[in-house]
């Protein structure tokens, strides 16, 4: 369910940027990564200062987090405000990303634009890999937990519950968004650039502002994820995670579609979790590692929702801003219906 | 006549093909335009140039005043210019009247106001009045909420020309706004354009080759040929035109 969260939020900002905007942003990680390396970087060394911890934040990582830790138990407060001044920094990085990500994004077309942004996202383990102080090199680092005043016990269940509010949260937000003569340029943007230039909108500036939003949104949710996992390693941001995943899901769920991107997320995650589980009790039945039968399956999954249902469970509809008052009204039970089902 | 556009000495080369070759006219504030010449003689890359899709190799264009040679399309809209196209360029997913409220620039357009709907509500409500009364207009009130991209040719060729009147355009550049538009809807159009220009003193220049349904609609035209104006005038006097009738009218 933390997982769900976390994903949702990504996916959301994905869907502005791809589903809305049209602008196929294949280096995704590099902002998710981006958000998670400032929780990985920032908080605990802000905390450290405070309680006065010595050591060195990386080399005496295990030692300094758990300090760190218990002094949280007392000064929670400061916690949850470090916690979400995190966020507000994870964004700040996420959109600074974005602008650069926006210079290809504006300036080529199609393949190349697609491997530009691949090799963009590569770039963001690489750098977590091989410049330790950032995020502890390949032995990782540790990320203090604002809820260590918790019992062991209800931790994990409160963490849950406020990922998902806050999952929530941006959720409401990109509806609101998407549902505005905002999300209505953004899709005349992505169907027809250059007749949205000729209807006088400037198209190079729309794109980057969607780009550098998207971009934060998905580094609260890399921040969000590094502060549910207690820890960040940099390998674990790769392109498969951050960025072909949440397209495979918004694909499934239906592009263009927040209410879709819920669905598709919520299906991928919990088969993900099924094949994890049983991975042992299949491993007889599949005559391969079970380890590549998440891959397959998932591609197979691909496969047919493209090729019976191309344009996702949940298909892309008209979003009016508010009733034009013209027209057949529809009923409470047709509203109903198309609430739930289109 | 006051001149609303001028074009100057206007030049454009793809490569090594010359195609626009030192254009110059002057279209009159208020009135209709027409501009013909044979295929591939430069007409839609002139508009192209105008508009700012693509930039000119020499010359100034002057709208309004100002100086627009080299802005960017978006900024030729602000000065007051609006185009359509030759092959419709609808937004395929967006119905009818999203189409045409894309132009009415609108606060909620901005990542700050959109999520706020009381911040965009009045404009909102406004443009939509707005949008209505021009599908109204362009005879497409009964499609508003079907998807632009099941209407049929002719009717996308009226929602270019509604999305035209919504961007309180100053002047309109049509490009051939009844190709491949049956004969009684080409009229019906042109009319339009003609109670648009009269009521509310747009200022049209309209590329159209079939010069039998159009030239009763308009003031004067402009012939050109392999990138130069070799013709213009009042419409009997260009398809008159020795040059006119040998390059285009022709044998
Ligand atoms: N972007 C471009 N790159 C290269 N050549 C171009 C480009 N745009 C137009 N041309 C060439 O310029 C010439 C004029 O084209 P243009 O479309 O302006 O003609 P036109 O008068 O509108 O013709 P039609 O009546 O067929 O619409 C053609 O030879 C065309 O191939
Ligand atoms: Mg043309």
């Amino acid at each position: 369910m933390a997982i769900f969260a976390v994903y949702v939020v990504v996916n959301l900002s994905l869907n502005m940027e791809f589903g809305y905007t049209g602008i196929p942003n294949f280096g995704k990680v590099l902002a998710v990564g981006g958000g998670a390396f400032v929780a990985a970087a920032v908080p605990g060394r802000i905390f450290a200062g405070m309680a006065g911890i010595e050591g060195d934040y990386i080399r005496d990582n295990i030692a300094v987090v758990s300090g760190v830790n218990a002094w949280l138990v007392d000064n929670t407060g400061i916690g949850f405000a470090v916690f979400f001044m995190t966020l507000g920094l994870a964004a700040a990085a996420g959109a600074g990303l974005g602008l650069i990500t926006s210079y290809p994004v504006i300036r080529l077309r199609g393949d190349y634009l697609a491997i530009t942004l691949l090799a963009f996202g590569e770039s963001i383990r690489v750098v977590g890999n091989n410049f330790s102080p950032l995020v502890g090199g390949t032995l990782g680092v540790q990320v203090p937990d604002p809820l260590s005043f918790l019992p062991g016990e209800v931790r994990f269940p409160v963490a849950t519950i406020g990922l998902v509010a806050i999952a929530a949260c941006v959720y409401v937000y990109s509806e609101r968004t998407m549902r505005s003569p905002l999300g209505r340029m953004l899709r005349a943007v992505r169907d027809d650039e250059v007749a949205a230039g000729a209807l006088g909108k400037d198209t190079i500036r729309i794109r980057t502002r969607v780009i550098m939003v998207s971009a934060a949104l998905a580094a609260i949710g890399g921040a969000l994820y590094a502060f549910y996992a207690g820890g960040v390693i940099a390998f674990a941001y790769d392109r498969a995670s951050w960025t072909f995943w949440p397209f495979l899901m918004i694909l499934i769920g239906g592009l263009a579609n927040n209410k879709g991107v819920l669905v598709g997320t919520l299906i991928f995650v919990t088969l993900r979790k099924v094949i994890i589980f049983h991975k042992d009790s299949l491993a007889p039945a599949v005559p391969f590692d079970v380890a590549w039968l998440d891959f397959l399956l998932l591609g197979v999954i691909l496969l047919v929702v493209l090729l019976y249902r191309p344009q996702g469970i949940m298909v892309e509809k008209p979003t009016p801003t508010i009733p034009h008052g013209r027209g057949p009204l529809r009923s409470g039970a047709r509203r109903a219906f198309d609430l739930l089902f289109r | 006549m006051a001149g609303i556009l001028s074009v100057s000495r206007v030049a454009k080369h793809f490569g090594g093909i010359v195609v626009l070759d030192g254009i110059d006219m002057e279209v009159g504030r208020g009135s209709i335009h027409q501009l013909i010449g044979p295929n591939g003689s430069g007409k839609t890359t002139l508009v192209n140039v105008i508009t700012g899709l693509v930039r000119p190799d020499g010359g100034t264009i002057t709208f309004d005043g100002t100086d627009i040679t080299g802005m960017d399309l978006y900024e030729t809209h602000e000065e007051g210019l609006v185009r359509t196209w030759q092959i419709p360029k609808p937004f395929r997913s967006l119905t009818v009247i999203e189409n045409l409220l894309i132009p009415a620039s609108n606060p909620g357009e901005s990542f700050q106001n959109a999520p706020l709907k009381s911040r965009w509500r009045d404009g909102e409500q406004e443009a939509i009045d707005g949008a209505l009364a021009v599908a109204d207009t362009v005879g497409l009130a009964e499609k508003i909420d079907t998807r632009s991209m099941e209407l049929s040719g002719g009717q996308m060729k009226l929602l270019e020309l509604g999305r035209a009147m919504m961007s309180g355009a100053a002047m309109i550049l049509m490009d051939e706004p009844i190709a491949g538009v049956n004969p009684t809807l080409a009229h019906e159009i042109l009319e339009k354009v003609t109670e648009i220009c009269k009521a509310q003193g747009i200022t049209f220049l309209i590329i159209e080759h079939r010069l039998d349904i159009s030239l009763r609609y308009v003031d004067g035209v402009f012939a050109i040929d392999k990138g130069v104006v070799i013709a213009e005038g009042g419409p009997d006097e260009v398809v008159n035109h020795p040059g006119v009738v040998e390059s285009y009218l022709g044998a």
